[in-house]
C-alpha cells in the first residue's frame, strides 16, 4: 500500500537515506527497526513531506507523493504521529483534536469522531479542556495518537511512540496500535524498543545507516539478534 | 589622490570599525543593534580629550577605546542572562538610551576665548586636532588604515587562536561550548570589551575625520547598518563585513548615477543576496574552500620544489 | 494628583494604538519567531497611499482609512514574501536583515513619491474636548480607544473561534507539527502578516488622523513603538502586546508632563532595557526557557 522506493535524503551534503526501499502492506503492522542515527526519523519526515527527498519515490497504492507538501500528503491519507509528540502546548487537549481534523468539513462527523477518541482514550475525556502541555508523557503520546486519527487516514505512521515513556504506559500504547490495526488501520511504524515491536509486528525491517539491512517476519531473526542491531547496529550477518 | 577619493576612503576606513565590532558579537552568536552607543562613546571621549583636555591624538584613541570597552562590559554584565532577540532590543534600547543622554549631555571649556565642547543636541564642534597639527588628509587616512589593518590582523589571529575557536563555539552553541569547558560568561563579556574597545577607537577616528558630531548620527540606522555588512559582505571572514562597507558607502552612495534610488536598489538587491546567501558573500563554506584550495596551492608548489631539490 | 490620573488618562488612549502596533508585531513574531524591522514603513506605506487619496482626490475619511489598510497590507505581504518566506529555517538573522533592507527601499521609494516633509491626513475629530469632572477626554482619543478595544476583540475572536485562528495558534505553538495536521502553513504565515498589516494599518491611521499629518519618519516611529510595547508585555502574548502598549502609553504622558519630551523618549527605552533585564519574558510572558533564537532551529 505504502511504497517507498531508493528512496535518497540528504542535509546538505550528508546522505541520511542512501537508497531505502520497503513497503507497507495494507492492514497490516510493519515496524522498521534501528539504532539511533540510522534515519528512521528521516524516513518518516521524509513521507510526511516536512523533508524533501532527493531521489527515489514514495508511493501510496500508486499515487506519487513524492515531493508533495506536508498538507498534501495529509489530504491523500498519510498521518504521522511523530517522535517526541509535538503536541500544541498552550491548546488544549479538545482543540488538539480539532487541529487533527484540520482538513476536514463535517463538523458533525468531527464531533463524533472526537466522541470515539475520548471512547477509545477515556483519559483524555478527563482532560479534555486542560492545555496539552502540562499532561503527562504517556496522555501526550495518546493525544498525538488520537490527533493523527482525526484526519481519519489510511496509513497511520509512528516514529518512536514508546520513546521515554514508562513500560506500563509502553504496553498500553501497544495495546492500542493492535486494537487500532485490528480496527482496520494500516500502521508502519519505527521503534528501538524492538521487543515491543516485534509483538505486534507482521512484518519488520531493519536499518542501518541509511539502508535496510533485513526485511522479513518475527521469528525469522532471533529476538537477540534482532535487538543487538537495532540498538548497537551490529554488522550485516548471513 | 583627489579630496573626495580620500573622504570616500577615510569613510570606509571608519565605518569598518563599527562593522567589525558588530562582527564579532556575531561570532558569540550574539545579535547587537546597539555598538554604535560605543561608536559614539569613543568619538565623544576622543573628541573631549584632544579639544578639551589638550592630549595628543594616539592617547585619546587609547582612551576612546578604553571608555568603549569599559561601556562595553557594564552593559554587558547585566545582560548576560539575555539570549537572540531579547538580547538585541536590550542592545538597541541601550544604544538608543546612551543617544538620548548626549543630547542632554553638556561639557563646555573656555579655550582661547571660546567655549568648546559638547552641548546637548547641538552637538560637539571643534574637533580640529588633525588641522591644528598639520596632520593633512591623506596622512589621516593613513592612520585609519593603519589601525584597520592592526585590527584585521588582530581578527587573523583570533580565528586561529584557541580563543577565537571558543568565540565561534559558543555562537554555535554555548551549552555545549560550556560542557567543553569553556568559561562562556568571561568569554562572552571579553568579546563583549573588544567589541565595545574596536567601535571605540573607530568612533574617535571618526570625530577628528569630520572634526564634529552630534549624537543624530549615532542612531538605529547606524546600528542595522553594521550588522547589515556582516551580513552582506559575509560572516565567514573579518573581511566579510569590510566587503559589506564597501559595497555600500563605496559603491553606491559615491556613483552619483544610483543618487536617488540608492536604497531602493541597495534594499532590493540585499533582500535578494541573503535569498541565495543567507550568511553573506564571504560565508563560512566559501571561506573554507579559499582556504584549502589556497593550502593546496601552498602544499603543491611546497612539494614540488622538495621534488626538483631531491631529484638528481 | 489631577495632572498624575490625567496623563494616565491621556497614556491609556495613546497607548491603546501602540497596543494595536504591538498587536501585529506579535501577529507576526508568533508565527515566525522572527523580528519584521519593515513593519512600520509598510504601514507607512498604507498611510502614504491613504494621504495621497485625501489630497490628490479629496477623499474622506472611509477611502483614507481603506487605502491606509490596503497599502499597508500590499507592502506587508511584499516583505513576507521577499523577506521572510524564500527563507531556510535557521536564517533568522538573514531576514531580518533582509526586512531592514526593504525598510530602507519602502522608505525611500515613499519620499521619491511624496517628496515633501509632511503631509496631511483627515482629523479623527474635530471640536472640544469632552469633561468629565476635572479631566479631559479628547474626543479623538476616545475614538482611539474604542477602536482598539474592538480591533482587539476582533483579532481575539478570530484567533479563537474561527478556523484560521486555530491554524495560526497551532503554527504559533508548533511549526511542525501544524504541517504534520495538514495545515498549510506558508498561506496561513502569509495571511497572518496581512491580518497583522491590516491591524496596523488601522492603528496608523489612528495615531495619523489624531496628528493630522503624516512625515516619512512615521515608518521607523510604529516600528520602534510596535516592538518596545511588544517587548515590554511578553513577547509572543497578545494581552501582553496590549498590556505593554498601555503601559508604554502611561509612562510616556507622565514623563512627558514632568520631563519633557526628550526625557519622554529616555524613560521609555530605560524601561523597555530595565524590564528585559529583570523580566525578559516581558510582564505577561513566561520567563524565556528556551532562547527566541530568531528562527533558527525547526522548520
Amino acid at each position: 500500500m505504502l511504497d517507498v522506493a531508493n528512496l535518497v535524503t540528504a542535509y546538505g551534503k550528508i546522505e541520511a537515506l542512501k537508497g531505502v526501499t520497503l513497503q507497507a502492506e495494507r492492514g497490516r503492522i510493519t515496524c522498521l527497526l534501528g539504532p539511533n542515527g540510522a534515519g528512521k526519523t528521516t524516513l518518516m519526515m521524509s513521507i510526511a513531506g516536512i523533508l524533501q527527498p532527493q531521489r527515489g519515490s514514495i508511493r501510496l497504492d500508486g499515487t506519487d507523493l513524492t515531493g508533495l507538501t506536508p498538507a498534501r500528503i495529509v489530504a491523500q491519507g498519510v498521518a504521522l504521529v511523530p517522535e517526541n509528540r509535538l503536541v500544541f502546548p498552550q491548546m488544549s487537549v479538545r482543540e488538539n483534536l480539532l487541529a487533527g481534523a484540520y482538513q476536514r468539513n463535517d463538523k458533525a462527523e468531527i464531533a463524533a469522531d472526537i466522541e470515539r477518541m475520548y471512547e477509545r482514550f477515556p483519559r483524555l475525556r478527563e482532560r479534555r479542556e486542560q492545555l496539552a502541555g502540562t499532561l503527562s508523557g504517556g496522555e501526550q503520546q495518546m493525544l498525538a495518537v488520537a490527533r493523527a486519527l482525526m484526519s481519519r487516514p489510511s496509513v497511520l505512521l509512528m516514529d518512536e511512540p514508546s520513546l521515554g515513556l514508562a513500560p506500563m504506559v509502553v504496553a498500553e500504547i501497544f495495546r492500542i496500535v493492535a486494537e487500532l490495526n485490528r480496527d482496520g488501520t494500516t500502521i508502519f511504524l519505527v521503534e528501538q524498543n524492538a521487543h515491543m515491536a516485534l509483538q505486534v509486528a507482521h512484518h519488520f525491517y531493519l536499518m542501518e545507516q541509511g539502508r535496510v539491512t533485513f526485511s522479513g517476519t518475527p521469528g525469522q531473526l532471533a529476538e537477540d539478534e534482532v535487538i543487538q542491531r537495532a540498538y548497537l547496529g551490529a554488522r550485516r550477518t548471513n | 589622490m583627489d579630496d573626495y577619493l580620500v573622504s570616500v576612503l577615510s569613510n570606509i576606513g571608519v565605518i569598518s570599525f563599527v562593522a567589525l565590532s558588530a562582527y564579532l558579537l556575531l561570532l558569540t552568536g550574539e545579535i547587537s543593534f546597539g555598538q554604535q552607543a560605543f561608536f559614539a562613546i569613543g568619538a565623544y571621549a576622543a573628541g573631549i580629550a584632544t579639544a578639551l583636555w589638550g592630549w595628543p591624538l594616539g592617547a585619546a584613541l587609547a582612551w576612546g577605546a578604553l571608555a568603549g570597552g569599559t561601556a562595553a562590559v557594564l552593559v554587558g554584565l547585566p545582560t548576560l542572562r539575555l539570549h537572540g532577540l531579547y538580547f538585541a532590543v536590550a542592545t538597541l534600547a541601550f544604544a538608543e538610551t546612551v543617544r538620548l543622554l548626549f543630547e542632554q549631555f553638556r561639557y563646555q571649556v573656555t579655550i582661547d576665548g571660546e567655549l568648546v565642547g559638547p552641548n546637548g543636541t547641538d552637538g560637539f564642534r571643534g574637533i580640529r586636532y588633525i588641522f591644528e597639527n598639520d596632520v593633512g588628509s591623506l596622512q589621516f587616512l593613513g592612520l585609519i588604515y593603519a589601525l584597520l589593518l592592526a585590527a584585521l590582523a588582530a581578527f587573523v589571529l583570533l580565528e586561529r587562536s584557541r580563543l577565537g575557536v571558543a568565540f565561534r563555539m559558543i555562537g554555535e552553541d554555548a551549552t555545549l561550548a560550556a560542557l567543553n569547558g569553556i568559561a562562556v560568561a568571561r568569554t562572552k563579556l571579553l568579546a563583549a570589551g573588544l567589541a565595545g574597545a574596536l567601535a571605540g577607537v573607530g568612533g574617535g577616528l571618526y570625530a577628528h575625520l569630520t572634526t564634529y558630531v552630534e549624537p543624530r548620527i549615532f542612531d538605529v540606522m547606524l546600528g542595522v547598518h553594521s550588522l547589515a555588512y556582516g551580513l552582506i559582505g559575509g560572516l565567514g571572514t573579518a573581511f566579510g563585513p569590510l566587503l559589506g562597507v564597501l559595497i555600500d558607502i563605496g559603491l553606491l552612495e559615491s556613483v552619483r548615477v544610483f543618487a536617488g534610488y540608492r536604497m531602493i536598489i541597495f534594499g532590493g538587491l540585499v533582500a535578494l543576496l541573503l535569498i541565495l546567501r543567507p550568511r553573506g558573500l564571504l560565508d563560512e563554506r566559501v571561506v573554507h574552500r579559499i582556504r584549502r584550495a589556497w593550502f593546496r596551492l601552498l602544499v603543491r608548489s611546497h612539494s614540488t620544489e622538495r621534488l626538483n631539490r631531491d631529484l638528481p | 494628583m489631577i495632572d498624575f490620573v490625567q496623563n494616565t488618562i491621556d497614556g491609556v488612549m495613546i497607548g491603546s494604538s501602540y497596543a494595536l502596533l504591538a498587536l501585529g508585531f506579535t501577529l507576526i513574531f508568533g508565527v515566525m519567531r522572527r523580528l519584521n524591522l519593515s513593519y512600520g514603513p509598510s504601514i507607512m506605506i498604507g498611510a502614504y497611499l491613504g494621504t495621497l487619496a485625501y489630497v490628490q482626490l479629496s477623499a474622506g475619511p472611509a477611502v483614507v482609512i481603506a487605502a491606509t489598510v490596503i497599502g499597508a497590507v500590499l507592502a506587508g505581504v511584499y516583505v513576507e514574501r521577499l523577506c521572510f518566506a524564500p527563507m531556510a529555517a535557521g536564517a533568522g538573522i538573514a531576514s531580518m536583515v533582509s526586512s531592514f533592507a526593504i525598510w530602507m527601499q519602502l522608505e525611500q521609494a515613499a519620499i521619491l513619491v511624496l517628496p515633501h516633509h509632511t503631509y496631511p491626513f483627515p482629523p479623527l475629530a474635530t471640536g472640544a474636548p469632552l469633561t468629565l469632572g476635572p479631566f479631559l477626554l479628547r474626543v479623538d482619543h476616545l475614538i482611539t480607544l474604542g477602536c482598539a478595544l474592538a480591533l482587539s476583540a476582533a483579532v481575539q475572536l478570530l484567533l479563537y473561534r474561527s478556523r484560521f485562528g486555530l491554524a495560526l495558534r497551532a503554527i504559533i505553538n508548533d511549526p511542525v507539527a501544524a504541517h504534520l495536521v495538514g495545515i498549510n502553513v506558508r498561506t496561513a504565515v502569509m495571511l497572518a502578516f496581512a491580518l497583522a498589516s491590516a491591524v496596523g494599518g488601522i492603528a496608523g491611521y489612528l495615531v495619523l488622523a489624531t496628528d493630522q499629518q503624516v512625515t516619512p519618519m512615521f515608518g521607523m516611529w510604529a516600528t520602534f513603538k510596535g516592538l518596545i510595547a511588544m517587548m515590554i508585555g511578553g513577547l509572543g502574548s497578545i494581552p501582553g502586546a496590549i498590556v505593554g502598549g498601555l503601559v508604554l502609553g502611561i509612562v510616556e504622558a507622565q514623563s512627558q508632563w514632568y520631563f519633557g519630551p526628550q526625557v519622554r523618549d529616555l524613560f521609555a527605552y530605560v524601561l523597555l532595557f530595565t524590564c528585559l533585564v529583570l523580566r525578559p519574558g516581558g510582564l505577561l510572558g513566561e520567563p524565556p526557557t528556551r532562547e527566541p533564537a530568531l528562527g533558527r532551529g525547526r522548520a
